[in-house]
């Protein structure tokens, strides 16, 4: 990877060759960086076009009532206003049942296509909900860690052309997973305002603004404050928007999508993948899970949220015959407390299960749930499948990139996707 | 209500260990919110808190029992209270001048003459405001820096009036979410107290609540009232604006503490007081949260505007709390924490790396610090030691941060000196990632501690975008309204040529000229024969050019790296 960005003029616009740039904002040295780029050959050699889709469940999702373990007795006990009744579960085996909302996940699971790892989580694992999220993005289990690891996994992508779209975050901020020091993420809440407007009265359509607007980025010395930082970003917007407008105008989704943020920006994600602009790496964030109090009425709409949205999302994956090459892994940053708190909520915990979906799976309950009678000091579960493990499973058996290079250390692999 | 879980233990059950609150102090008092009231800095906390007589911690040793928790404590969980109880990078400046002036001591060098330099006030008014217009500049750089920095913490010395007049005459609902943002967006664009309203915006980075969760669509009123307490507390001491956030209704209902009862306690707002408001993750246990909530009961909300404390529903048992035990009331647990060492680092911190520079070290902290401690905890103090210290107006410190969605769109909007009504400002701020009263979740905005992530290829976009509208279509300012008066400014002014044109609006948007090579740049197309548009523009000289190059030339200057910049 070259760290000198090299810039030209083709056909009126600026494009930009391999390994952009070093943005300033990380007050790294330059060696460190260098180091960086060279570890990002290592995994960059990739060998599938796969794509991964990450769901980020934010605010602490109640695993409990997500996977419920319907026969438990000391579930119903710790749970008396909050356990799922019996008959309202949806049996996936003669223990554990999906959450009433989630019959579109169920239908996956009929359909072969549904993976569930239970427990998963990491020692010592934090109740802070920021240092929680700090952990499972950069891996880092201080929680002082900066860089992500779908950052550093994209950042190994970066091919010689430049392609925009390598990855794609829907939302109005980069996710923290997918921060990396040497590649900029595509970052966007919708197609339409994706795009620089032209002063109505230029008569090239603002053109020649731009042009001359590329001309003041490049010319920013390198040595300013974020100046790869705002370079890296021009480029990329200027790149990026003129792909997203042309998939725009050719894409029509197979399905209707749900009315809601999450179910847009799956759609997003979609056209990305319909079109070909290259994703390997998509994610959107589904929030609220934060239930301290009144959990039911809460949950049950975010459950339903997130079944209908995936539903679509795979529905139109499969109508356009693209549904083989995507996988998606849904996390949240911690499970909530096991006994329900006085105000028909629940605390912060720590282990909780997690979902992946796809064609390429293999079905099946992975790792063990934690037994309610074997709690921690706090009250809460303990951890049976460290999710670096899922991470790792990912990467090497769908991603094709080197686990312990992304991951900085070797984790045992899960078996809910086979090895290629 | 909940029934009782089966398995507690005898003698564990909450009716027997918790006495009663003695009945000499059990008439529940109404907190109303002080929002209307603007006190002194440094005055006592006005928020007409409980009447009952303040119960000093008991002495260690205190004969009540002490549960403390123990690995067997699932057991306990079965009664929760019993369980609760138990339990910047390399600095080049564009600008040769700039170069210069910075290579001579950074903006330092001009701290202690008479008149301030331009820099130094841009710098100052965008980190202590949201930027200003050219003659609020002037008028700032002949207080001096000391005396511009006195202007701006003695804010209640500046009349304010028009501002509240204009805003009153929009008619906003101020219970309605959008006209929320609207409000204070323009107050913030409008507002000759610039510093007020920058505290008040990092008040609310730091003691957050989302209108989302304050009790439903009747009562989104509460994040007015929220956000007016900590304007008018904003340069108070730390303990009464913790005081003040605890009674809350927003903040009640936002962490939940109006659903925590003495029978069963509920840890959300105990953990994010110490994780996020005071002492920061590392300094506190699950201990510390059991026994915080604990201790933090007994507050609720009263109606939509009123909170109540209520002794009655108080935990009265004796709990362990950072180190201390006692029967503890909320008070006890404000005081212990804003007496707390680790409580003026965590706050220092979050002062210097929103209004100076990221990444501070011990050393550029502990000036905070000790105006923390020497002056009773009192925020004016802090904020005073921070505007006037080296750091602030160090190189290092200058365009350090990118700016944020709401210094940015307020920025352009104060700048230019935009009137209308604001109605598309929402959705911008939105866009680029900052609804006002709606941060993403408890810790804030991200980008208050780490600028960098306010800026995306999307959020980039929408900056210009935002920037087109302002100046070619106009839309932003309100229905109907044209974009900024271009040709009035020109004739105001007395721009004369293209150069003068150029550098008038890098003087007070960008402290001074670009460079000579990118101020080239911008001339070149402010000149350029072609793509000109028939609308015309008559400089002072009474030579016209075309509407869309001068135009597109303040374009490029607010959508130039620097200008992205605080």
């Amino acid at each position: 990877m070259n760290l000198t960005r090299r810039a030209m003029m083709k056909n009126g616009m600026l494009v930009v060759s391999a390994g952009m740039a070093m943005p300033a904002i990380f007050s790294r040295g330059v060696a460190s960086a260098m180091a960086l780029a060279r570890e990002g050959e290592g995994f960059s050699q990739v060998a599938t076009d796969h794509t991964l889709i990450v769901v980020q469940m934010a605010g602490g999702n109640d695993g409990l009532s997500t996977i419920v373990p319907f026969t438990d007795p000391l579930y119903k006990q710790m749970r008396p206003t909050l356990a799922i009744p019996d008959n309202k579960v949806l049996h996936l085996d003669t223990r554990l049942g999906l959450h009433p909302n989630l019959q579109p996940l169920k239908n996956f699971w009929d359909a072969g296509h549904l993976a569930i790892v239970e427990g998963v989580g990491y020692p010592n694992q934090s109740l802070s909900h920021f240092q929680a999220m700090d952990i499972w993005q950069t891996l880092d289990l201080t929680g002082n860690g900066k860089e992500g690891w779908l950052g550093k996994l994209v950042s190994g992508l970066v091919d010689e052309a430049g392609h925009p779209f390598k990855s794609l975050d829907v939302g109005s901020m980069t996710a923290q997973a997918l921060r990396s020091i040497s590649a900029q993420v595509p970052t966007l809440s919708n197609t339409k305002s994706y795009a620089l407007a032209p002063d109505p009265l230029d008569p090239d359509r603002g053109n020649a603004r731009v042009q001359a607007l590329m001309n003041l980025y490049n010319s920013y010395p390198k040595t300013s404050p974020y100046a790869a930082l705002l370079d890296a970003t021009a480029l990329n917007a200027q790149e990026g928007s003129r792909a997203l407008h042309a998939a725009e105008a050719a894409y029509m989704p197979a399905v209707t999508y749900p009315q809601d943020a999450f179910a847009a920006g799956l759609k997003i994600l979609a056209e990305a993948i319909v079109q070909g602009l290259g994703l390997r790496v998509g994610y959107v964030t589904l929030g609220g899970f934060d239930t301290h109090a009144n959990q039911q009425d809460t949950h049950d709409k975010l459950m339903t949220t997130l079944a209908a949205g995936l539903s679509a999302f795979y529905s139109d994956l499969t109508a356009h015959g693209k549904a083989d090459n995507v996988v998606v892994l849904t996390w949240s940053e911690f499970g909530r407390r096991v006994e329900e708190n006085g105000s028909q909520g629940t605390d912060h915990g720590t282990a909780a299960p997690l979902f992946v979906l796809g064609n390429a799976i293999t079905r099946g309950i992975f790792g063990e749930p934690p037994g309610l009678s074997n709690l921690d000091n706090n009250g809460n579960l303990k951890y049976t499948v460290d999710f670096r493990s899922v991470y790792a499973t990912v990467l090497d058996r769908w991603m094709g990139a080197s686990s312990q290079e992304v991951l900085g250390g070797s984790f045992a692999t899960q078996n809910f996707l086979p090895t290629p | 209500m909940l029934n009782p879980v089966p398995d507690s233990q005898p003698g564990m059950d909450a009716d027997q260990t918790i006495s009663l609150t003695p009945a000499a102090a059990d008439s529940p008092t109404v907190y109303q919110q002080p929002f209307a009231v603007a006190p002194a800095q440094g005055a006592q906390f006005a928020g007409a808190a409980p009447q009952q007589p303040f119960v000093p911690a008991p002495a260690l040793g205190s004969p009540a029992p002490v549960v403390s928790k123990s690995v067997a404590r699932r057991k306990f969980m079965g009664k929760s209270l019993a369980g609760l109880v138990a339990t910047g990078g390399a600095l080049a400046i564009g600008g040769v001048a700039l170069g210069e002036w910075l290579s001579h001591g950074g903006l330092n060098a001009f701290t202690r003459g008479p008149a301030a330099s331009e820099v130094q006030i841009g710098h100052l008014l965008r980190r202590a405001g949201f930027g200003a217009t050219s003659s609020e500049l002037d008028m700032y750089r002949d207080l001096g820096y000391q005396g511009a920095v006195d202007r701006l913490i003695k804010y209640q010395q500046v009349d304010d009036s028009a501002l509240e007049k204009r805003l009153q005459a929009l008619n906003l609902n101020l219970n309605a979410p959008q006209d929320q943002q609207r409000w204070w967006l323009l107050r913030m664009a409008w507002t000759r107290r610039p510093l007020l309203e920058k505290m008040t915006l990092f008040w609310s980075g730091v003691l957050t609540s989302s209108f989302r969760k304050v009790g439903g669509p009747r009562a989104y009123i509460r994040m007015i009232n929220q956000n007016n307490f900590l304007r008018a507390h904003a340069f108070d001491t730390l303990d009464n604006l913790l005081l003040g956030i605890t009674a809350d209704p927003a903040m009640l209902f936002y962490l939940d503490l109006t659903k925590s009862t003495k029978a069963h306690p509920n840890e959300n707002y105990a953990r994010e007081l110490m994780e996020l408001f005071t002492v920061g993750v590392q300094n506190y246990t699950q201990q510390d949260v059991f026994a915080g909530a604990a201790a933090l009961t007994g507050w609720h909300i009263a109606g939509v505007a009123g909170s109540r404390y209520n002794p009655k529903d108080h935990v009265t048992l004796p709990v362990r709390f950072m180190g201390q035990t006692g029967s503890f009331t909320y008070k006890d647990i404000v005081r212990i924490l804003a007496n707390h060492p680790a409580t003026p680092w965590f706050i220092g911190r979050r002062l210097f790396s929103f209004f100076v520079h990221e990444n501070p070290s011990t050393d550029d902290l502990k000036p905070l610090v000790d105006a923390y401690v020497q002056n009773g905890h009192n925020m004016g103090a802090v904020m005073r030691a921070l505007l006037l210290s080296p750091q602030f107006s160090s190189a290092q410190a200058y365009r350090s941060r990118l700016k944020s969605p709401v210094e940015f769109t307020v920025g352009a909007y104060r700048a230019l000196g935009l009137q209308g009504d604001g109605q598309g400002l929402p959705a911008i701020t939105t866009l680029m990632g900052q609804p006002l009263f709606d941060p993403p979740d408890v810790s804030g905005w991200p980008g208050d501690k780490s600028s960098a992530s306010w800026l995306n290829s999307g959020s980039w976009m929408t900056r210009l975008n935002y920037i087109d509208l302002l100046l070619a279509r106009g839309t932003v300012a309100g229905k109907g309204k044209a974009p900024i008066d271009l040709q009035g400014m020109i004739n105001a002014n007395q721009l004369d040529t293209p150069e003068t044109f150029v550098d008038h609006f890098s003087g007070f948007l960008l402290d001074g000229p670009l460079p000579t090579e990118r101020r080239g740049q911008v001339l070149d197309y402010f000149t350029a024969s072609e793509n000109a548009s028939r609308a015309r523009i008559t400089l002072s000289n009474g030579k016209a050019y075309p509407l869309n190059r001068v135009r597109g030339a303040l374009y490029l200057l607010m959508a130039s790296p620097e200008y992205q910049l605080n």
